[in-house]
């Protein structure tokens, strides 16, 4: 996907993105804090939003082949199955039982099928909106903080199976975390946004551990006391 | 008048096609109506809200004395002979019940149209699955809708009274059938209407909460 020229403006907010190209097959991350355009960037990316001016060239990309997860997952007023194949049932495919049970083994949901999905718990519902946005093999997925409620076994299954699906079926994941230890396991490439504009951009390692910019240099020091603290690990 | 006659009957007979007619006809008008004005961006959309808003608390007599003045003979439809007609009654309760379905769809699709039409997006939906899949996500609120129509149809009186007539065989429904007993002071046959009348507002109350078992659900959860 290749951007150029992006502007989206709001009341309090505008969005300008000059230039911006997702490698294809990659798995990039988008980092920057609360409020900086990271979601409304995806949201644009999605075709959830539509542009004020510019280009958003999906490079033979189908809308079907695009997805996202958002933040706060919607799911229908069904059955944890039947949200699950919901995708394939828009696309006309017959749910392969393997497949769909081989998912929800992974969500941990096997028992829950037939369960209400809007009465799961945040973090269940985040793992059936991730397996729901995976299970129909699209080709760029946007995943917006869906990490955020997921337990340490939970997040290190998704991250395995990111990994596994990037590497077997070459999609482009554009992943949104806080926590910077998803980000360095996961991406290969990092986007730094600051006021709805891209600040920096580079290999993660470069991002991470030896940033030019003054403004990234001050997030990743927040950042790393706040993953530090929450991860029991002393600030000094 | 015998309870349970032939001619009272009749009068139940009448009364439920009435309300299932004119319930069925405001559904049918409302719940598109409700989810375009969600959807639609025009000047002076607020009016139309304010308006649809006045509609659905307007009393019934005054929306009777409008359907008369339309259709009474020398009014601007007089030709077509309808006043005093089931139809006429059934014209009536499509003005009232109208506004009340299109602004519980419209408030409902405020608060839920947009998260299900953005979900339609990340799913790849096409525009006709998405606004199946909206109508199918906000089923039980248009199913809300649809009940508080009926009931408000099944208790009217005021406007049916008004082009109805009251005429016996032809116009009489139950609330009127009710009103009427008890101005002959016919107390104890009014009071055994009104509980049937009370009785097949129950029942639809059951088959609604048995058609929306599915909301139960979430409770079960944990």
């Amino acid at each position: 996907m290749r951007i150029s020229n992006l502007q989206k403006n709001f009341d309090r907010f505008s969005l300008h993105i000059e230039r911006l190209q997702l490698p294809r097959g990659e798995i990039c991350g988008i980092i920057g804090a609360n409020g900086c355009g990271k979601t409304t960037l995806m949201k644009l990316m999605a075709g959830i939003l539509p542009p004020d001016t510019g280009q958003i060239d999906t490079e033979g990309l189908a809308p079907q082949d695009i997805t996202m997860v958002l933040r706060k997952p919607y799911l229908m007023h069904d059955t944890v199955i039947r949200n699950l194949t919901y995708p394939l049932k828009l696309r006309g495919i017959k749910p392969d039982v393997e497949l769909v049970e081989y998912y929800l083994e992974l969500a941990g949901l096997q028992d829950d099928r037939e369960i209400y999905a809007p009465g799961l718990s945040s973090g269940q519902q985040q793992k059936l909106a991730l397996i729901r946005a995976m299970i129909f093999s699209p080709k760029l997925v946007l995943i917006d903080e869906a990490f955020s409620n997921l337990d340490m076994e939970s997040t290190a299954a998704f991250e395995w199976l990111i990994l596994e699906r990037q590497r077997t079926e070459t999609a482009t994941y554009l992943i949104c975390a806080h926590q910077l230890s998803h980000i360095q396991r996961l991406c290969g490439y990092v986007f730094f946004m600051h006021d709805g504009r891209i600040e920096a951009e580079g290999p993660t390692d470069e991002m991470l551990l030896r940033p030019k910019s003054q403004r990234l240099q001050k997030y990743l020091q927040y950042a790393s006391l706040k993953e530090g603290a929450a991860d029991g690990i002393p600030d000094s | 008048m015998e309870l349970f006659d032939a001619e009272i009957l009749g009068i139940i007979g009448l009364t439920l096609r009435m309300t299932l007619l004119s319930t069925a006809i405001s559904a049918i008008i409302g719940i598109p109506l409700g989810l375009w004005l969600d959807r639609a961006n025009f000047a002076g959309k607020r009016l139309v809200v304010l308006i649809n808003r006045t509609l659905m608390a307007s009393p019934p007599v005054v929306v009777g004395l409008v359907v008369y003045l339309i259709f009474m003979r020398n009014g601007p439809l007089g030709f077509l002979r309808l006043l005093f007609t089931f139809e006429a009654m059934v014209i009536a309760q499509v003005l009232l019940i109208t506004p009340i379905i299109c602004g519980i769809v419209y408030v409902a699709a405020g608060r839920n149209a947009a998260r299900i039409r953005m979900f339609a997006v990340t799913m790849g939906a096409s525009k006709r699955q998405t606004r199946f899949l909206i109508i199918k996500e906000l089923s039980n609120e248009i199913f809300f809708a649809v009940i508080t129509g009926y009931g408000r149809a099944m208790s009217e009186v005021g406007a049916i009274m008004i082009v109805g007539g009251n005429i016996r065989y032809h116009t009489r429904t139950m609330t009127t059938t009710i009103s009427l007993l008890r101005n002959r002071g016919e107390i104890e046959q009014a009071v055994v209407l009104g509980v049937v009348l009370m009785l097949i507002a129950l029942t639809v109350q059951i088959i609604a909460d048995f058609l929306r078992k599915r909301e139960r659900r979430l409770d079960e959860n944990f």
